[in-house]
């Protein structure tokens, strides 16, 4: 029965071509040199290069963590180009009609036309593509509405002060070892401003593409909610098929000032590599956000891809009444290992918190939660609740769960539950008594575990998360 | 690097009995040891450093310590006054039951206990290995087979101003054997001690186990009961715990047998600016086995617990069965709770499940007490009472629940009210 | 026995009592009707001091003494019950311990000697069969794992162990079939006494049938709207409360007083 279940979860990587695009690549390497040519290209101003710079040195001085549930060779970070962009776009194309077609072709190939006209209504799409931006979309239409959102290395020019305010206000330099790497080399990313009081007209979008060999990408996005403002924003990501591991360490903050609502989402698509734990992309991610008075923001996860997953989007509740969600699913195959969780900081009177995590494991891969709550003392009538439910198929694999809850307030509410089950004979068996494939059985099985955290997320994705899947989702969205 | 650990690994050196083979290995293991930080996970949320700080005036007066009698208890009771048996172990002993000196050790006892020696307990314990390479006092507790030993075995451990002490207990249970084993540790003065306790329980045998750990004040204790489960073998352990300067305790069992079971309960109370760590791990390493752990604590004023209970299932462990609740109050705001529960699973046909809360004393049940005209303090200490008592409530030796409840009572008593 | 004057009280910021008057003589049962949301638990709550509940204005008096100023067991003490509609469970905390704490304190300030242990597990065991809850009970947890029926003569037996001079019961019929609104309603008509008084608050006229209340009030909207006899309850039954929207407040206030 194993067998036809892990059957049922094996799919082709869909997105694991490679496009033929002459890039210009930096020399493999790293040192200040290196830093000062990646700002060089960006054409950044002076605070912008010394920004990097100390990070860079901080970097030096930081150890590799290690703490951990997940096992991989040494990076060597001088073997990695810090900087690929397509040559097309060295022009910088000021409309569509002058960026590279093969470059759209791409996009268009991963499901994501970059054409106005194509494209879903409703999502502004930032499209980046190894280290550059490739375009973001209905820009005008967000400007009216006093929407910013470019590629960060635009605002850096265009919006200097509200980057130099936030860039690095959640996520310090020395946070750790991967986020300052990305102080150092960040190369693109989105930025997002929503003004006070406004309603983001439509969803926002990245989408990451890794192409060129044996680069790193290393984005960076900031989001500024000001008061009173909400803004939804999704984030995919994919890459070619490779048998080199390729490393990602991107760093998102989130600033949600009082009142103001940010929801995230992400499904996460890179390569895992092949069943024997060859290629995939290292995905070594921080995400944070804070949450000013009466603020929330809630991340949403479906994490498929990548070889070793290192992850854990974080809500410091700073204000008042704020409140932090996470809710995740992590599915693991092949020789995949995912260490991800979240950190729920509540430093707020009656501040709330709620986490579910749902892990999927199966082949021979490596799945664990980890998190930490913790209640400052400040917190009064703070509340969390966390749920992380395991899901293990075949009896290669692994699924661990390691909560750190900590409590320095008497009327502060935790609650943790984990349980861990297994898809049963007994529920192939009647799904099949029924009528139903194996293939179907698991889906709806596995569709069921993951319900609670598939309703969080917005339409266009909760179809994307069911193909990744390979789940159908009917009856469980809207 | 600790000037404790240098001067305990110097005075090791000089130490050779019956066990040298195995206090040198455990030696080397000490020697590349680091002394913890915060950063060592199992040390993470324990200010370590108190133990190094600490001076022991070395002309400690002599003191003739006794340990008081659990009235109604029938046991047999073995005393350790700051590291030394005063015990008498030559009264007559009910058959089947074979209790010997670890520096005073037949041959026969010898043989089986050099085996079970460090061999239960995991090397990766710091002061386990100081415990290994120092403990030159102990006893070690031979069951036979078959027999049935009614009468509990009670070994005391009395700390004493400015004492340092490391003990050791082996416990061997035969096949089909049932016997009761009480460690209870006392003082209040500024001490150090090492307490590790090793239990082998054989094919189908039945252990009642008890840790008082009930050391507070000044003193500071680090120490363990280790257990390993053969087939069937059935374990019921109670721990219970209250604070001092430092206090550590790891309670591990090993499924080593299939369709063994463990029912692990601890409590700690804490108070003042006492600390208390609890750490468990289960190793379920054959199918079948069955955990139950349920650990309860309350904190009040500056004091700080830790909880780490980790369930580990291995490749094999196919239809085991863990769960782990621990439930804690808080009740002042200057007190903290830090409490990590970990399943590591890599068995899919189990049923494992943990659960953890932080909160405070419940206030609609605070109110109803109070609407039948309790006081508020009465009603606060009646709560934590009944909180704790459910688990007391389980201790399947009545006569040390009676024991225990009044000095609960008085813990709760002094508990400052809020 | 009871006088209560203009209470105004509050719940999270909500104003849930607004201007309630109400008095009660020794020996009176008073019964308390309305529609869900009126206030009708919050009478009780306020009145034995539950946190959270906060009064705004006017005052509450039991024999002359402030009750406002009290905290919630000293209430208990001056001789005020009530009957929670959702008693309370206390797992590991046994039934005889909290009997026994309760009805020693109670007792204590009443002047009353302590009862021996002997004397007051023989007093337990004569009300549990009273209100026929089994003899075991008194060990097990205070309505740890007790069917609502059974939790509701818990209450029951509180009220005859403590003999307070003021009984709330608070919606005591909710959730229970026949045979348990008897044991409900003969415990309370037990304890009718000259020197005794009883607020029931319920939602039915059901309990009424059987514990006779000498007046019916009707509370809506954080205040008493309309006052009665017995007779006002089976109006209620028949009609509803919509019908009370279309009197004028003023007029109802005024009829209030006119008759309590």
């Amino acid at each position: 029965m194993t067998e036809q279940i892990e059957k049922a979860l094996q799919r082709e990587y869909e997105a694991g071509f490679v496009s033929d695009i002459e890039s210009d690549t930096f020399e493999p390497g790293l040192n200040e040199d290196i830093i000062r040519r990646i700002s060089a290209m960006k054409e950044e101003p002076e605070w912008m290069l010394e920004w990097r710079l100390k990070a860079y040195r901080s970097w030096l001085e930081m150890d590799e963590p290690e703490w951990a549930h997940v096992h991989y060779p040494e990076i060597d970070f001088q073997s990695i180009s810090y900087y690929s962009a397509p040559k097309s776009m060295k022009d910088k194309p000021k409309s569509l009609d002058e960026v590279d077609p093969e470059l759209l072709k791409t996009y268009e190939k991963l499901g994501i036309p970059l054409h106005e006209q194509m494209m879903l209504a409703g999502v502004a799409v930032d499209a980046v593509f190894d280290s550059v931006s490739v375009v973001t979309t209905f820009r005008d239409k967000l400007e009216e509405a006093g929407v910013i959102f470019c590629p960060i290395s635009e605002a850096v020019h265009k919006y200097p002060e509200l980057v130099k305010k936030y860039l690095g206000s959640v996520v310090p330099q020395r946070d750790n070892y991967y986020a300052a790497l990305n102080c150092a080399v960040f190369t693109d990313g989105s930025f997002v401003y929503i003004p006070k009081g406004t309603k983001c007209p439509m969803e926002l979008s990245t989408y990451f593409r890794i192409n060129e060999q044996n680069t790193g990408q290393f984005e960076r996005t900031l989001i500024i909610a000001d008061e009173g403002s909400h803004v939804s924003y999704l984030e995919g990501c994919t890459a070619p098929q490779r048998d080199e591991n390729q490393l990602h360490a991107a760093v998102v903050e989130l600033v949600a000032l009082d009142d103001a609502e940010i929801k995230y989402s992400t499904v996460q698509n890179w390569y895992p590599g092949d069943e024997n734990g060859k290629g995939g992309i290292y995905n070594f991610v921080t995400k944070r956000g804070i949450c000013h008075t009466n603020a929330k923001i809630s991340w949403t996860q479906v994490e498929t891809g990548s070889a070793v997953t290192w992850k854990y989007p974080s809500c410091i509740l700073k204000g008042d009444n704020s409140i932090g969600e996470f809710y995740s699913v992590a599915l693991t195959r092949g020789a995949q290992q995912a260490d991800t969780g979240t950190k729920m900081i509540h430093l707020g009177k009656n501040t709330k918190s709620t986490i579910i995590s749902k892990g999927i494991s199966a082949g021979k891969s490596n799945n664990s939660y980890r998190g930490l709550v913790r209640m400052n003392p400040g917190a009064a009538g703070a509340r969390n609740f966390t749920q992380c439910d395991s899901l293990l198929i075949g009896d290669k694999c692994g699924a661990h769960t390691f909560p750190y809850v900590e409590s320095r307030n008497p009327t502060a509410i935790v609650e943790h539950e984990a349980t861990t089950s297994k898809v049963s004979d007994d529920q192939m068996f009647l799904c099949q008594q029924r009528g139903l494939d194996p293939e179907k059985a698991v889906s709806m099985i596995v569709n069921g575990f993951c319900k609670e955290v598939f309703k969080e997320l917005p339409m266009e994705f909760a179809v994307e998360a069911g193909k990744l899947l390979e789940i159908s989702l009917e009856g469980s969205v809207g | 690097m600790s000037n404790w650990l240098n001067g305990a690994v110097a005075r090791a050196e000089s130490v050779s009995d019956w066990l040298a083979p195995k206090r040198q290995a455990s030696l080397a293991l000490l020697r590349e040891a680091q002394w913890p930080t915060r950063k060592t996970e199992a040390w993470k949320y324990i200010p370590i450093n108190v133990w190094d700080r600490t001076e022991l005036q070395s002309d400690a007066v002599e003191v003739n310590a006794v340990a008081e009698s659990i009235e109604g208890l029938n046991s047999i009771d073995l005393v350790f006054v700051n590291g030394e048996l005063t015990s008498d172990l030559n009264d007559e002993l009910p058959a089947g039951l074979s209790i010997v000196s670890l520096a005073d050790a037949s041959a026969d006892a010898q043989s089986w206990a050099a085996e079970t020696f460090a061999s239960v307990k995991p090397s990766r314990h710091l002061f386990g290995l100081v415990n290994d390479v120092l403990a030159t006092q102990g006893v070690l507790i031979d069951v036979a087979a078959e027999a049935v030993i009614e009468q509990p075995i009670r070994i005391v451990n009395v700390l004493t101003q400015d004492s340092e002490a490391h003990t050791r207990v082996l416990v061997r249970l035969g096949q089909n054997a049932k016997a009761s084993v009480v460690e209870q540790f006392c003082g209040n003065q500024r001490s150090k001690n090492t307490g590790f306790a090793e239990y082998k329980v054989g094919e189908s045998a039945r252990l009642e186990h008890y840790r008082f750990a009930l050391q507070t004040g000044e003193s500071l204790s680090i120490g363990g009961s280790h257990f390993e489960l053969a087939t069937r073998a059935e374990l019921n352990s109670t721990l219970v715990g209250f604070g001092s300067t430092l206090q550590r305790v790891d309670v591990d069992v090993t499924h080593a047998g299939e369709h063994a079971f463990a029912k692990l309960n601890a409590i700690y109370l804490l108070d003042g600016k006492e600390l208390f760590d609890l750490h468990s791990t289960i190793e379920h390493a054959v199918p079948h086995g069955t955990t139950e752990e349920n650990v309860r604590g309350i904190v009040a004023d500056n004091s700080r617990a830790v909880f780490n209970g980790r369930i580990h299932i291995h490749r094999d462990a196919q239809k085991t069965l863990a769960e782990l609740n621990n439930r804690n109050l808080l009740m002042s705001d200057r007190a903290e709770i830090d409490t990590k529960p970990e399943l590591e699973i890599y068995a899919d046909d189990v049923r494992c499940a943990h659960g953890a809360t932080i909160a405070e004393i419940d206030k609609t049940a605070l109110y109803y007490l109070q609407s039948r005209g309790v006081s508020r303090s009465q009603a606060q200490i009646m709560l934590n009472f009944g909180f704790i008592n459910e688990l007391v409530d389980e201790m399947p030796n009545d006569v040390l629940a009676e024991w225990l409840r009044p000095q609960l009572r008085d813990r709760f008593a002094a508990m400052e009210v809020k | 026995m009871l006088s209560i004057k203009n209470l105004h009280a509050s719940v999270e910021e909500k104003n849930i009592l607004k201007g309630l008057e109400l008095e009660i003589k020794p020996g009176e049962v008073h019964a308390i009707m309305g529609p869900n949301g009126a206030g009708k638990s919050t009478l009780g709550y306020v009145l034995t001091g539950r946190d959270g509940y906060s009064v705004e204005q006017g005052s509450a008096e039991l024999d002359g003494v402030d009750l406002l100023e009290l905290e919630a067991e000293e209430r208990a003490r001056a001789g005020l019950f009530l009957a929670f509609q959702y008693p309370v469970e206390i797992p590991g905390v046994s039934n005889l311990e909290f009997l026994k704490a309760s009805v020693d304190a109670v007792r204590e300030a009443r002047g009353e000697e302590a009862l021996s242990s002997k004397d007051f597990l023989k007093m337990a065991r004569e009300a549990s069969k009273q209100v026929n809850l089994p003899a075991d009970f008194l060990k097990r947890g205070v309505n740890e794992g007790f069917s609502g029926g059974e939790k509701k003569r818990n209450e029951i037996l509180q009220m005859l162990l403590l003999k307070p001079k003021l009984c709330i019961l608070d919606e005591s019929d909710s959730g229970l079939d026949i045979d348990a609104l008897q044991v409900v309603a003969e415990g309370v008509n037990s304890q009718r006494s000259p020197d005794r008084s009883f607020i029931v608050v319920t939602h039915y006229q059901r309990l009424l049938d059987y514990i006779k209340p000498d007046f019916v009030h009707v509370l809506a909207d954080g205040k008493i709207v309309k006052s009665g006899d017995y007779s006002l309850a089976h109006e209620l039954e028949s009609q509803g409360y919509a019908w009370l929207k279309d009197q004028p407040a003023d007029e109802a206030a005024t009829n209030d007083v006119a008759e309590g």
